[in-house]
Parts: structure tokens; sequence; C-alpha cells
């Protein structure tokens, strides 16, 4: 056996090992068209791929619309949703929603979502279909207050269901004087 | 409401999460108000980095127009949302059309960059190196100095090595990237011929101090490079230095301990190079080096005479390859059946979506030690991802089946009940005349007017006091009252004084109750008007229920087929992509069996020249 055969399959490694180091290994050079071939086909199936993402996200909305439709028609429809501004005295662990004296939701909200609140997103608590008129909601805040002891602090508001969709907004906002929390309900703006 | 969320902070965020972790929002632009609440609520998904269920919120909304007050910041969310998820083009596309805008430049080049960035690890070499070349000098500048390192990287898999080394030898200062730059550089220099000039670079990197464990890294691998360099070049005494800098324990030990070995076999000082080879007899045979230092050891001891060690070796390398040789065809096996795929998602809740995710860990189990390397590359882990994006939709659209079963139920249901209820209420809206009702209110308005005109306080007596009032006519006509005796007048003036009274008191109270009639009239009128308007939305359910049943009906009965349709095809193309990375696995596996294949040949054809000589040998002793 030669010297020379032994180095030849080293320096094949060390054409593999010449490469940024920050950056996808690159092949050898002999293997160059077999890269080629592979990057043709993994291009073709990510088009796929890219395509399919496309037409399930577009399937999805539909389907997303449909089922809004037929569960909660325009007509009765309310939407209650939780947002929060600031958040520096309140830690959001739960909201309890009573709607004309029955409860109707009670969320738990994980770390993850109470920190997506905090930053700006709206949570769509919950949607019913309620007649005309109206009605009374009472929403329980449960979290971790001032002074990181347990706060629990309910809030109260009579609203009127016309024809349409109604949205609500429970806001959970500081109140930096008191420095206390402030829960409040009302029809978004 | 106020929220502290601005498009281009939250589209910063976007940009920089596969850099950093996410930070908060603090030093971004001023914030904006989410005014509508949708777009909250895509904020609310996108925050949780759930990019999937963001895109369709914010799609459901865009159709519906809700997002009135946020178009513009949605659309480019949407772009951010597409790269995020890894749905690129779609991404680009639309990023294409909103950066001829008015964007922020910052975001601009940032989505440039991130752009260029999926398209090399995708394979989409050209698109990426547009992307580069659409970047203006406003990237922050860990992400500037990362795109020309990319820059360079495209320069240099595309054979243009000069620009390459144009590029890397501006790079100015002492970063941790300028050390990467300067690692690049030295294999832009080697692999355009210049080797001497790559040795200076590579030499000044492999004696860096680093202070963290990349460039720990970085240096074994400089050190590895210039020694292999050196060994090719003739130059085996000052290969040895390099290698020799390699780190015992590091992924590149292995290679340099051969590579020291080589540098003494090559000016044949046979016995020091037996001291790192056999150092290497105990490492795991799956490195290419260890393999390759079960045939140098006996290569070796045969210079040195050992001729029986050397036998004896050759037969080890032999068995330990065949073995070897066995595992990788149980292993292929294994990735053949696919299972191991279902393994990789077994553990993975699926829970998360995106571009950032990444495999970390292999399942265990025998076959887990061939594939590690594979996770290091992009068309591995790409092709994984694309794996995985596929199972979500695969898994989505399943629920979706169910679902939409369900709602086809509901549906039916739905009709029946309305079909059953129907007559039942068309019936009650016969029987209700409302018109008549409306026509008695009038006449009671207009008899009302009447009553006020004439003043006729009778009309409002009560039925009581009316029946006085006639029982008082009555007696006022009794004949006997026209008797002349004194009784008769005695009982008509009682008479006259009941009338009286009773007048005077209708009189008093004619106002009061007619006002009040009044009052009840009017409400009898508003729910006459409260309930015709209910009439026709009853009227207008009647009519339009059947087409919105139809509507929905088609709807639902519409999405199925393209529901099953859609999973067939993500189906197909879960396979084909299952497919792809099998070929990947087995095609790096095939490679590694076709090396040990090789150096088996080598270790046969070495064991059967020794026996040769010893044959010879014996009988030129005989």
């Amino acid at each position: 056996m030669s010297k020379r055969l032994l180095i030849s399959l080293v320096v094949s490694m060390l054409l593999a090992l010449n490469v940024p180091s920050i950056a996808q290994e690159t092949a050898p050079m002999d293997a160059a068209a077999a890269e080629a071939e592979s990057r043709g086909e993994f291009r073709s199936l990510d088009e796929d791929v890219q395509d399919l993402k496309k037409q399930v996200l577009d399937l999805n909305r539909d389907l997303f619309l449909l089922e809004e439709e037929l569960l909660f028609p325009a007509n009765s429809q309310v939407a209650f949703f939780i947002s929060m501004d600031v958040g520096e005295y309140f830690e959001l662990d739960s909201v309890n929603l009573k709607i004309d004296g029955k409860e109707v939701a009670n969320y738990l909200y994980t770390e993850r979502e109470a920190g997506a609140l905090v930053r700006g997103g709206v949570h769509r608590v919950h949607m019913a279909n309620l007649k005309t008129g109206d009605h009374e909601l009472i929403a329980v805040f449960t979290g971790t207050g001032p002074h990181v002891r347990d706060y629990r602090r309910g809030a109260t508001v009579t609203f009127n269901k016309g024809i349409g969709a109604k949205y609500m907004e429970l806001e959970i906002t500081d109140r930096v004087k008191k420095q206390q929390p402030e829960f409040e309900i009302k029809e978004w703006e | 409401m106020r929220h502290r969320s601005s498009i281009v902070v939250a589209l910063c965020l976007l940009l920089i999460a596969a850099v950093q972790p996410v930070q908060a929002a603090k030093d971004g632009p001023d914030p904006i108000v989410v005014k509508d609440p949708h777009y909250g609520e895509v904020l609310f998904y996108f925050y949780q980095e759930d990019y999937f269920p963001a895109i369709v919120r914010l799609l459901a909304a865009q159709d519906q127009s809700r997002l009135d007050e946020h178009l513009d910041q949605a659309e480019l969310l949407l772009g951010g949302l597409f790269l995020s998820y890894g749905h690129h083009l779609e991404a680009a596309k639309i990023f294409e059309r909103l950066l001829a805008d008015n964007v922020d430049t910052e975001i601009r080049d940032r989505t440039w960059f991130f752009l260029a960035k999926i398209w090399l690890q995708r394979g989409y070499i050209d698109e990426s190196q547009k992307a580069l070349s659409s970047l203006s000098d406003n990237l922050p500048e860990n992400l500037w100095r990362e795109a020309q390192m990319l820059q360079s990287q495209l320069y240099i898999n595309s054979g243009q090595y000069d620009r390459a080394i144009a590029l890397l030898q501006e790079w100015k200062g002492k970063t941790e990237w300028a050390s990467y730059a300067k690692f690049n550089l030295g294999v832009a220099l080697v692999r355009s011929g210049h080797v001497d000039a790559a040795a200076l670079i590579l030499d000044e990197l492999g004696d860096l101090n680093p202070f963290n464990d990349e460039l720990t890294s970085l240096r074994d691998k400089a050190n590895l490079a210039l020694g292999y360099s050196l060994l090719q070049d003739g130059q085996p005494l000052a290969a040895k230095e390099p290698l020799q800098r390699v780190r015992l324990e590091g992924p590149f030990s292995n290679k340099a301990l051969l590579g020291v070995g080589w540098a003494d076999a090559e000016v044949e000082n046979y016995r020091r190079a037996l001291v790192p080879w056999m150092e290497l007899r105990g490492r795991d045979l799956l490195d290419s080096a260890v393999q390759e230092s079960m045939l140098a050891i006996p290569y070796a001891l045969a210079k040195l005479d050992s001729i029986s060690q050397a036998a004896d070796h050759y037969l080890n390398a032999i068995e330990a390859f065949y073995e070897e040789i066995n595992r990788i065809d149980h292993t292929i096996g294994f990735i053949e059946s696919g299972e191991i795929f279902e393994e990789f998602l077994a553990d993975d809740p699926l829970d998360s979506t995106g571009w950032y995710w990444r495999l970390e860990e292999l399942p265990e189990g025998p076959e887990a030690r061939y594939l590690y390397h594979l996770l290091a590359t992009h068309e591995f882990q790409e092709g994984l991802k694309n794996y995985r994006d596929l199972y979500y939709l695969h898994d989505n659209l399943d629920q979706w089946q169910e679902s939409v079963g369900v709602y086809a139920n509901m549906l039916e249901t739905r009709l029946q009940a309305y079909n059953e209820r129907l007559p039942r209420v068309e019936a009650a809206l016969a029987r209700a005349d409302l018109d008549g009702m409306v026509d008695r209110k009038l006449e009671f308005d207009s008899l009302l007017n009447d009553i006020e005109q004439s003043n006729d306080w009778l009309a409002l007596a009560t039925k009581r006091e009316f029946e006085m009032w006639g029982e008082i006519a009555g007696l006022e006509n009794t004949p006997a009252l026209v008797a002349n005796i004194p009784e008769a007048d005695e009982v008509s003036d009682k008479i006259l004084l009941l009338k009286g009274v009773l007048q005077w008191r209708l009189e008093r109270d004619f106002k009061d109750r007619l006002w009040r009639i009044r009052r009840d009239v009017r409400k009898t009128g508003e729910a006459l008007v409260e309930t015709q308007r209910s009439r026709r939305q009853i009227d207008d359910t009647m009519r339009n229920e059947p087409l919105r049943f139809e509507d929905l009906s088609s709807r639902v009965y519409g999405l199925g087929p393209r529901l099953d349709g859609m999973k067939l095809r993500v189906g197909e193309t879960l396979a084909e992509q299952r497919s792809f990375l099998q070929s990947i696995a087995v095609g790096e596996l095939q490679a590694q069996k076709q090396r040990l294949d090789i150096y088996t040949v080598q270790a046969r054809f070495a064991l059967a020249a020794i026996y040769d000589l010893a044959a010879t040998v014996g009988e030129a002793g005989e």
C-alpha cells in the first residue's frame, strides 16, 4: 500500500474542511455535480413545499372564516378581547367571564401568552351568540399585583347588543399615581 | 387603546430573532395604537412565535377588511410572518412590492439580509446574491458583518476566489467576525492556489488566543487546514507545528493526530508516527481519521520490519471494518424503513413553527452516531424543517377534516330544525294581523281626538261609572218621579245630586284620564313599530336563511374535497421529502461504507503482500 494513496484520502478530508466556519460544509470538488443535483432536487421539493404552504394557509383562512360564520353569525356575534397596557403592576394568571350571570369562560394564561399580552397582543378570550338587547358582563381577573401579592379584581358592565357583530375590550392598565392596576370593560373604540 | 406595539419594532424583533434572543421593544420608535382588535389578535400569536395561526388570522382579517386602520402595517407584518414561518417565496413577493415604497431603510436592509440568508441555506443561490446586492448601508454592525461573510461564501462557492479574497482582505478589526473572515480568506487563498499566502493567514489564526468555544474551534480548524495544506505541499516538518496546536480532545483532534503521524512518516520517522496513530486506536471508528489510522499503524510497523505485528493489525482492521460495515448496513435499513423520521418528530410537540427551528438532538439509538454530522448540514436541516412543516400541515388538515365533518352535520341539523319550525312560525305570523292592529291603533287615535275635541268626559268613564251613569239615567226616567208628591221631589233632588257628583268627578278626571290613555296608546304604537321591525327581520331571515344555508352548505361541502385533495398532496410531498432526507442520509452512509470497502481492499492487499514477503523470506531461508 502506498503512502500517497492514504494521503490522497486525507486530502479529500482537507477539502471538506476548507470551508467558511459559519457556513455549510462544501463537498469535495469531485462531488460538485452530485451536490448540484441534490441542490436541484432540494430546490424543486422546497418550491413544492412553498406552494403547499400557500395553499394550506389559504384553505385555513377560508375554513377559519367559515367556522366563525357558522358558529357565530354576524347578527348575534359578540367577541370579548383581553388587552394589557404596560402591565407593570399586574401579572395576569386568569380571567373569568360571566354573561347575564352565567359563567362562559375561565381562561388560564401561560407565561408565553401573558408575555404576548404585555407586549401588545390582544387575546380573543371568548366568542358568544347573544340576542339583541341589554346584557350584563362580569369579568374577574386573577393574578399577581403590586408587591407580589395575590390579586383578584372584578369589573362589571351592562352593554347593549344591537344588530351586527360587537367587540368588547377587557383592558388592564396601570394607574401610575396609585401604583395599582386598573380593570376596565368597554366597547372597542 | 394604547399598546407598545410598533410594526417597526415588531419587524425588527422578527428579523433579529435568528441572531439573538428576542428582546423587549424598549428603544424602538414611538408606540402605535392598536385600533383593530383583530390586528392585536394577530400580534398575540406573533409574539408567541406561533406564526401559522398568526398568518391565518391576518389573512382572514384582511379578507374581511377588518384591518382598515392598519393596512400597510398589516402587509409588512404579513411579510415578516411569512419570512419567520419559512414561507420565503411569498415573503419575498410582499417585500419586493413593499420595499419599493417608503419603508424604513433599516427594515429594508434587514429584510434583504434575512432573505439572502434563508435563500443561501436553501440553495437559492441567484436569489441570495440578488438580495445581498440590494443591501444599502443601513444594517446594524453585526448583521452587516454577517452579510459580508455570506457574500464571501457565495463567491467561494461559485469559484470566484479573487472576489472573495478582495472582499475578505478589506476586513478590519479584531472581532470574532474578523477571525471568521480570516479563516475564509485562508480557504479562498488555498483554493486559488496561493498556499504560501494562505499559510501566513492560517498560521496567524492558528495562534490566536481564543475567548470562547467558537473561536477555539475555529483556531483548531485553521491549524488543521494549515497543517494539511503544508503536508500536501510537501512540507511535513512545517506541518507538525500547526497540527500539534490542535486540542487533543476537540472535534478536530483525530484528524490532527493522523496528520502529525503522516508528517513523521513523510520523513520516514515511523516510530514517532506510531505515537499519535496508536492514540487514535481507542477512538470512535466512525471517524475516517480513526479508520485510516488502522491502516497507517500496520503500514508503519511494516516499515519498521515488525511484519508479524503489522499482519495482526491488518487483520484487526479488516475485522473492525467488516463489523462497522454491518452496522452501517443495519442503519441504512433503519433509515430506509422511515421509522427514524417518525422518531425525529415523536418528541416534538409541533407547537412552534418557523424557520428558526432546528433539530438539536437525535433520537437515542445506535443509528444516531452515524447521523450527527448530518445535523450540521443546511441541506439536511432545511429538509427536516420542510418535513416537519409538512407534518404540521398534515396534522392541521386532519383536524380540519374532523371539524368540517361536524359542521356538515351541524348544518344539516340546523336546516332540519329550521324546516320543522318554519310552518309553525308562518302560521303564527298569519294569525298575527299586524296591519289590522295598526289600523285599530289609528282608529283609536282618531276616537281620542274626537273625545278631546267634544270634551266627551263620559267616554272616558270606567265601566262601573258608566253603569252608575246608566242607572242614574234610568232612575231619572222612573214614572213615579213625575207624581206630584213631596217624596218624589225629594228623590228627584237626590238623583240630581248623585248625577252632579258623578259628572263633576268625570269632568275633573277627564284630562288626566285622557293623558293616561294617550300615553298607553303611544306605548302600544311603539310596541307595534317594534313588532313591525321584528316582523321585517323575520321576513328577511325567512327570505335569506335558505340562501345562507345554501351558501354555507356549498362552502362546507366544497371545502371537504379541497381538504381531501390538499391532504393527499401534502401526504405525497411528505413522502417525497422523507425520501429526499433518506437519500441524503443513506448517501452519506454509503460513502462511509464505500470508504471502509476501499480500506478493506487496501488492508487485504497489504496483508497479501506481507504474506508473500513472509513466504519469499521463508523460501529464501530454506
